[in-house]
């Protein structure tokens, strides 16, 4: 792996994996009907054969009806395929995940654009091509239509009364990474570049946003519409194109003219107050950058159920309009701004500048991530970023450590790797929408991280020369109008970075890249220490752990931070394969007793009292890599005395790094004393330190007072301290009116109490006067005369009941009743009651009160002092309420889940994600349920079924193809339940008959029979009932309609994993033929039943003669064969352990499902049979002859050729097509 | 001899209430009626002296009346020549000019008293005169400055001409302020949810007893993002006062459609510069609303050589 890397230099200039080059593209929005939720327009795209006889044109394209396509005014033929739809297709013998996700990578690999493969294929007309060597400008014009997409653009329709501008309907485009093809044809690469014409055809009073300027609004000639033109002269990829339309209000910033801001109608107060400081961050970026921000315009949207907070598009951000905000709130308004300041880092890196391949994108994010954090440390200071860097850090080790490593830039199929570089996943990383979302984050997390260790090594100064670099190349690329191969100037690429980095900073930076970049995981290291009085010597031991997951090897330089008593001291030792001790050599002698003051390293000198100290030690503390210059986690062992120091030292400004402060205060909560009290006390009075810091003392306090319970004097920790701070002198027992003029103490004042909650007395109940303390509190909030809104605080302080509770005493199962009802609990019921019923009469912003009320009643029922009810949960999840509210009541419903074990509550969660209209709602629970599961599959449960295997399935399979980050959040979900292989509770799949030992009965094997025992089919029968016609998919058994298998017949055929490096090749080979020739209708089926395995053969012709030229009406023929949407047989390389799975198994030539006869000879030929009624009926397919190119040195080939015949009726699966 | 103001009051008092045939009892009312009484008899023991045996009641009645009123008369115009003269209290020589002002012939008085027939009656019955109320006495009655004779009538009660706090002084202690102010939204808050929830739907937490802590049913909204991010009206007061100054004048340069419908496409353009001439003062005065702002442009009419 190592060595691999540094081939990079290969890779020099940008190779278009396309045998042409865009250079323009129109996109036609002639008609939004919010009613119907439907698209139609038009797309032309311009390009530049780079080969002589184009005769094909791959382009990309997902659930668009497509009614006809020119080139050049002439019609030509086309074939819609969209493997990803029906991923394994219904065979369904094989469950097991390895098997699914070697298949669904193959799915997407074979459209990938990078690889330049396309869902449409598009027979360039004869005409054209045979013209010869003139390389012809080729303008291919594309009709289509989008029916109730279901990704890609979602629409907001409120049902109220009113025109759709007065309901504040609106409609917007979104994705995960490039998801463009799900709302027009297009070339859905980060690296295909071109410019664009935009046009969006809306009601009058409907504002159409989108990517360029604006160049004029005209009104259509019934003045009922108007039409906007958008023209992007800048180069861009059409990943980075995006539309928002909707009544919006607009707000033309008062700073910057060209910034203009959108927000839904009466919205329009917080957008002012929300876009205030934008300009802010403009002057920032510009600023650091030396670089003008590169569109001439810049808007933002902000649009109700957005997929993610933040989405960014050449010269426009989309956000999530709660981020919005009056300047009442103080919680939200930083975290507005952070999302405002990564959205135009990312304008610079990921839309103006894009990416070459996907191995790339850790540049692009790294970048934006890194400058985001510049602004951060700029703008919340530098306390701020370390602690979001220490914050990230740990984040990102511990996902690494628990999950495997997170690997930044992947190379595949290179030499002897593997093909896949991280087999500890139970997905590839091969693609982006193959990913799983929690790794994508911390992939974004782990970017910058490494961009900030870059920049240690090379120093900011050439970091953001290195920026500037890549910026001024790009926009001198941009500005090359009618040069389109200048253009990939304007993609970076990891090779361009690196090498940018050596030019200018002529630092090589090689191993760090190599450490980081090319390989996953961090480091682990455990410390421990002596010290040698004798030799004065401070022995220091560094070990490391690189055997367990996710943990590689470190070797290097690491910084180790000494506090001695006359100084503090940085050592640099080297870390190496076999020394393990180092020895520091200690400055100061030991000497207690002559009092001096002690230098410490910001240069202050402070006294301290060192009677805690071991006499003989000169050592106060010792901090390992301090600076956070490598990925790591690092545990170590240190007297506590030591820990104490480091933690004062705030008060005393001993030390001032908040990281310090913060290891310090989580270390401290081992060493429940006397002294650690008094040092987080300190803390907690002191206000110049960091908030954060002193939020994290309050916990740590509550914890060492629970460990210190019996030896414990004075009131309950913390009490005095916010009676000091926050109440009033004449009352104690009386908290001021608020007025949080102070951020730091209004921070402090909302922690206290939560954490106060968590002190427990020797009943292990919450401390009555504690409780008492928190309900006077609320009862004396008071925030008449305050400008700040209270809703943070008075949430908190319902969160501090909440962690008042404990479990009940518990009367032999009873039902908990009104009457036996603790009366402690009645208070905070009462409480809860009260605050969750004014929400309804005054609701808070966010509804952050009924958040909190909705954990606490969760809460209240776990611990078993209300009977445990999932009802009033299920109401506020309805659709219909604020998000977050939907949100937590979900996360309740979750967790009643898996207390309760009901599969009642579990199918209701499901049946949302399939039918929930809010995206982000879908995408949650499928998280939630990822992290609180039901169950796993190290155990038994009840809920472990056959159905519920079914129906995960199926949902990953076929139910999320809309959506790639949903398809993999099931995909997580799956692996939580049952792990990579076949669920243990499916029965064994190689008979025909399976006993069901359960019912006492044997019946046909349910997958290869859909018709299985009652009790089984019912629930498939239900899950099929709901989920398909929701879902829109037309493949329905009764249709009769048969999908064709032709999964991994190739390394059936060929029984062997196939070689490295074959994957790429083998796709190409595999799905370029699979895209375009469908098999001759005279094709011949045969079978060997006995082995289990089947060869297709049918007749082939010459690629070349594809009868496609024919004229034909292509709309009609799209009529009829909707559903010509075949099945790229997908037979990616599968690892070696999936192949022997795979073969040992009888699955692979999956007789489908849908076929009601049990053999599946039978059913083989009933396929056949179907397939040739289904022409019958639609003669207009006879004039396709499609042929096949037949490659005779792989006739395993053909298998899969076959399967894409449009003619071969699997077009069913196509939503677009379904008429 | 009673205080003839007071004398005149009080028949006018009776007088007064006549009609009203009220049979109340209060000591002042005995007084009155008593005198009338009194009146009465004289009445009838002059009709019996001119030979009367009987006489209607509404008769006596009337002439009772009658010289109630007469007597009343006298006294009144008495008083009123005895004030004439800066005097309070009426002489005799005032009541004769009264009297002869009144038209009577007083030489006749000293032999119609002195006649032999009259009839001697009982003196009335002694009843002591009404107490007044006394008034609230707010205060100290102030006394005459020295420059006002001491005869002059003293002043007032202070109350009528002093301002007098007529409110217990407030509680100053605070925490029984926060204490009630707590308490106070804490039931208002109470009673109005409860309300709500018996008004309405509700949810409840416990199956045994559905009243117990009855929850206002979550209803879903259309446009649930609104109430969730907007402020209340409540909360919009202190905003309002605390960044009034903060308005600017956004909204007014907001998209104005059909406002300048123009065929020329540069047209707008030039306008949001300084054109040449005519326009300059107006322009120049807003020339920090004028915002070239594509979305602020005004919506083109559509091209007719397009048309089919």
């Amino acid at each position: 792996m190592h060595e691999i890397k540094m081939n990079r230099k290969k890779d020099k200039g940008f190779e278009s994996p396309r045998p042409f080059k865009l250079t323009h593209q129109v996109v036609c929005i002639n008609n939004i009907n919010f009613q119907r939720k439907s698209v139609i327009g038009f797309v032309e795209l311009t390009i530049f054969p780079t080969v002589v006889n184009l005769n094909r044109i791959k382009l990309n394209s997902k659930q668009c009806r497509i009614y006809r396509v020119r080139v050049n005014d002439l019609e030509a033929p086309f074939i819609y395929n969209d493997p990803t739809l029906e991923v394994c297709h219904h065979e369904s013998k094989q469950r097991n995940l390895n098997y699914f996700s070697s298949a669904y990578t193959a799915a997407v690999s074979a459209v990938d654009p990078d690889a330049g493969h396309g869902e449409l294929v598009i027979k360039v007309p004869s005409e054209l091509w045979k013209q010869g060597d003139e390389m012809n400008v080729l303008k291919v014009y594309i009709e289509f239509s989008l029916d109730q997409p279901k990704g890609g653009l979602h629409f907001v329709v409120p049902d109220v009364e009113g025109s759709m501008a007065e309901r504040g309907a609106h409609v917007f485009s979104f994705g995960y990474q490039n998801s463009t093809r799900f709302w027009f044809p297009c070339v859905d690469s980060y690296s295909e570049l071109c410019t664009w014409k935009l046009e969006f055809t809306v009601d009058a009073s409907m504002v159409a946003v989108s990517c360029g300027d604006l160049v004029e609004t005209v009104y259509t000639h019934d003045m009922r519409k108007k039409t906007f033109h958008y023209v992007l002269p800048i180069p861009t990829a059409a990943s980075n194109i995006s539309l928002s339309v909707g009544p919006f209000e607009i707000l033309v910033d008062p700073y910057m003219h060209e910034v203009t801001h959108f927000c839904l109608p009466q919205l329009l107060p917080l957008l002012k107050h929300s876009m205030s400081y934008l300009h802010e961050i403009f002057e920032f970026y510009e600023e650091i950058l030396t670089c003008r921000y590169p569109y001439s315009c810049f808007k933002t949207v902000f649009v109700d159920e957005a997929y993610v907070q933040v989405s960014s598009y050449a010269s426009m951000s989309i956000f999530s309009t709660n981020l919005l905000h009056s300047a009442l709130i103080i919680d939200q308004t930083p975290l507005t701004r952070q999302c405002l300041a990564q959205a135009l880092a990312q304008q610079f890196f990921g839309c103006f500048i894009s990416r070459m391949s996907w191995a790339d994108e850790w540049v692009l994010k790294g970048i934006s991530g890194y400058i985001y954090g510049l602004y951060l440390k700029k703008t919340f200071g530098v306390n701020q970023y370390r602690h979001w860097i220490k914050e990230e850090l740990d984040k990102m080790v511990e996902y690494e450590l628990k999950m495997g490593g997170v690997l930044l830039h992947p190379t595949f199929g290179g030499g002897k790797d593997k093909d896949n570089p991280t087999p500890h996943l139970h997905f590839s990383i091969k693609h982006p929408h193959t990913l799983s979302w929690k790794y994508y984050k911390m992939f974004q997390c782990k970017a910058h991280l490494v961009m900030r260790l870059i920049e240690n090594r090379i120093s900011m100064e050439f970091m953001l020369q290195v920026f500037n670099k890549l910026l001024s190349l790009a926009s001198t690329a941009s500005s090359q109008k009618y040069q389109s191969h200048m253009w990939s100037q304007m993609l970076v690429s990891t090779h361009s970075f690196l090498k940018s980095i050596s030019n200018v900073s002529g630092k090589d930076i090689g191993p760090l890249i190599k450490q980081w970049v090319d390989q996953s995981a961090v480091v682990k290291f455990f410390g421990s220490f002596a010290f040698n009085r004798k030799r004065n010597v401070l022995e220091l031991e560094i070990r490391q752990d690189y055997t367990s997951s996710g943990t590689q090897k470190y070797v290097g330089p690491i910084k180790v931070t000494v506090q001695e008593l006359d100084g503090s001291f940085n050592h640099t030792l080297q870390i190496e394969e076999n020394s393990l001790k180092h020895d520091i050599p200690c400055h100061s002698k030991s000497r207690r007793n002559k009092k001096k003051k002690i230098p410490l390293m910001n240069g202050e000198e402070v006294d301290m009292d060192l009677s805690a100290m071991d006499a003989d030690s000169p050592l106060l503390w010792i901090r390992i890599d301090p600076d956070m210059s490598i990925l790591r986690k690092v545990e170590f062992e240190q007297a506590d005395f030591m820990w104490q120091y480091q933690l004062r030292s705030i008060f005393l400004r001993y030390e001032r790094d908040v990281v310090a402060q913060e290891e310090s205060i989580l270390a401290l909560e081992k060493f429940p004393t006397p002294a650690s009290r008094l040092a987080l006390t300190d803390i907690l009075e002191q206000d110049q330190c960091f908030y954060k810091v002193r939020q994290g003392a309050c916990f740590c306090l509550a914890k060492i007072a629970n460990s210190m319970m019996s030896t414990w004097t004075g009131p309950p920790a913390m009490k005095s301290l916010f009676t000091r701070m926050f109440c009033c002198k004449s009352c104690p027992n009386i908290v001021k009116t608020n007025t949080f003029i102070s951020f730091q103490s209004y921070f402090l004042q909302k922690t206290m109490p939560v954490a106060m909650a968590q002190l427990r007395d020797i009943q292990n109940l919450c401390p009555k006067d504690v409780l008492n303390f928190i309900l006077d509190l609320i009862k004396y909030n008071d925030n008449r005369k305050n400008k700040f809104s209270d809703n943070y605080y008075r949430a908190e302080l319902i969160d501090a009941l909440t962690n008042s509770l404990t479990p009940a005493i518990s009367i032999s199962n009873e039902v908990r009743t009104v009457d036996n009802l603790n009366g402690d609990v009645r208070l905070i019921l009462e409480e809860i009651t009260r605050s969750l019923n004014m929400e309804k009469l005054l609701p808070s912003y966010r509804n952050t009160i009924t958040v909190s009320c909705l954990r606490a009643i969760r809460m209240l029922q776990k611990n078993g002092h209300i009977p445990s009810d999932p009802s009033l949960f299920k109401s506020y999840a309805e659709y219909g309420h604020f998000v977050d509210v939907r949100v937590a009541a979900l996360e309740a419903v979750v967790d009643y889940t898996r207390v309760d074990r009901s599969s009642v509550e579990l199918q209701w969660l499901l049946n949302m994600v399939q039918n929930d209209p809010a995206h982000y709602v879908r995408h949650k629970i499928l998280s939630m349920l990822g992290k609180n599961p039901p169950f796993t599959k190290a155990a038994e449960s009840p809920l472990c079924n056959e159905a519920l295997v079914d129906q995960l399935w199926k949902l990953m399979n076929s139910g999320t193809s809309h959506d790639w980050r949903l398809r993999c959040d099931a995909v997580n979900l799956y692996y939580t339940l049952f792990g990579l292989t076949r669920p243990s509770c499916l029965p064994l799949p190689e008979l025909g008959l399976v006993l069901n030992l359960k019912e006492k009965k044997a019946v046909l094997n349910p997958t290869i029979k859909p018709e299985q025992g009652p009790d089984t089919t019912e629930m498939t029968g239900n899950t099929m009932g709901v989920h398909i016609p929701v879902m829109g998919f037309t493949s329905s058994l009764d249709e009769g309609l048969i999908t064709m298998e032709t999964v991994s017949s190739v390394s059936m055929s060929s029984g062997v994993a196939p070689p490295p490096q074959g994957l790429k090749r083998k796709l190409d080979s595999v799905v370029g033929p699979l895209g375009s020739s469908p098999p001759e209708p005279g094709q011949v089926l045969q079978e060997e039943d006995s082995s289990k395995k089947f060869k297709i053969r049918f007749n082939t012709m010459e690629e070349d003669e594809i009868d496609m030229e024919s004229p034909h009406d292509s709309q009609a023929f799209i009529h009829h064969h909707l559903n010509i949407l075949e099945r790229p047989s997908t037979p990616g390389k599968e690892p070696p352990a999936v192949d022997q799975a795979v073969l040992s198994l009888p699955v692979t030539p999956l007789p489908s499902s849908f076929s009601k006869e049990s053999t599946s000879s039978s059913k083989h030929s009933g396929h056949h049979h179907h397939h040739h009624e289904h022409k019958k009926k639609k003669k207009k397919k006879h004039k396709h002859k499609h042929k096949h190119k037949h490659e005779s040195k792989d006739k395993e080939r053909d298998s899969h050729a076959f399967s894409n015949s449009p003619a071969s009726g699997r077009s069913v699966r196509s939503p677009s097509m379904s008429d | 001899m009673a205080d003839p103001a007071v004398m005149a009051g009080g028949f006018s008092a009776v007088v007064g209430r006549s009609g009203g045939g009220k049979a109340t009892s209060s000591p002042a009312e005995n007084y009155q009626l008593a005198r009338r009484r009194t009146l009465q008899v004289v009445v009838s023991s002059l009709l019996t002296e001119c030979g009367f045996e009987s006489a209607e009641k509404a008769a006596v009645e009337s002439l009772t009346e009658m010289i109630q009123s007469y007597i009343s008369e006298v006294g009144r115009c008495a008083k009123a020549y005895c004030e004439h003269t800066a005097r309070i209290t009426p002489t005799l020589s005032d009541t004769v000019v009264t009297l002869i002002e009144m038209g009577f012939n007083v030489n006749t008085l000293p032999v119609y008293a002195k006649r032999s027939q009259r009839m001697v009656i009982t003196a009335p019955p002694v009843t002591n005169a009404p107490v007044i109320p006394k008034a609230l006495i707010a205060g100290q009655k102030r006394t005459h400055p020295s420059h006002i004779p001491s005869h002059f009538p003293e002043f007032p009660d202070p109350h009528t001409y002093i301002k007098t706090p007529t409110f217990r002084e407030p509680v100053s202690d605070y925490q029984v302020v926060r204490e009630k102010a707590a308490s106070q939204r804490r039931d208002v808050e109470r009673a109005l949810t409860r309300f709500m929830a018996k008004t309405g739907e509700t949810q409840s937490l416990f199956k045994d007893d559905i009243t117990a802590f009855p929850l206002i049913a979550a209803r879903p909204s259309s446009i649930p993002y609104l109430s969730a991010l907007l402020p209340s009206e409540l909360e919009l007061q202190t905003l309002e006062e605390t960044d009034s100054s903060e308005q600017d004048d956004q909204t007014d340069s907001e998209n104005t459609p059909g406002n300048n419908l123009n065929d020329d496409p540069g047209a707008d353009k030039e306008n949001s510069m300084l054109p040449p001439g005519g326009v300059v003062p107006s322009v120049k005065a807003s020339e920090e609303n004028m915002i070239d702002n594509p979305y602020l442009r005004p919506v083109k009419k559509p091209k007719v050589r397009r048309k089919k």
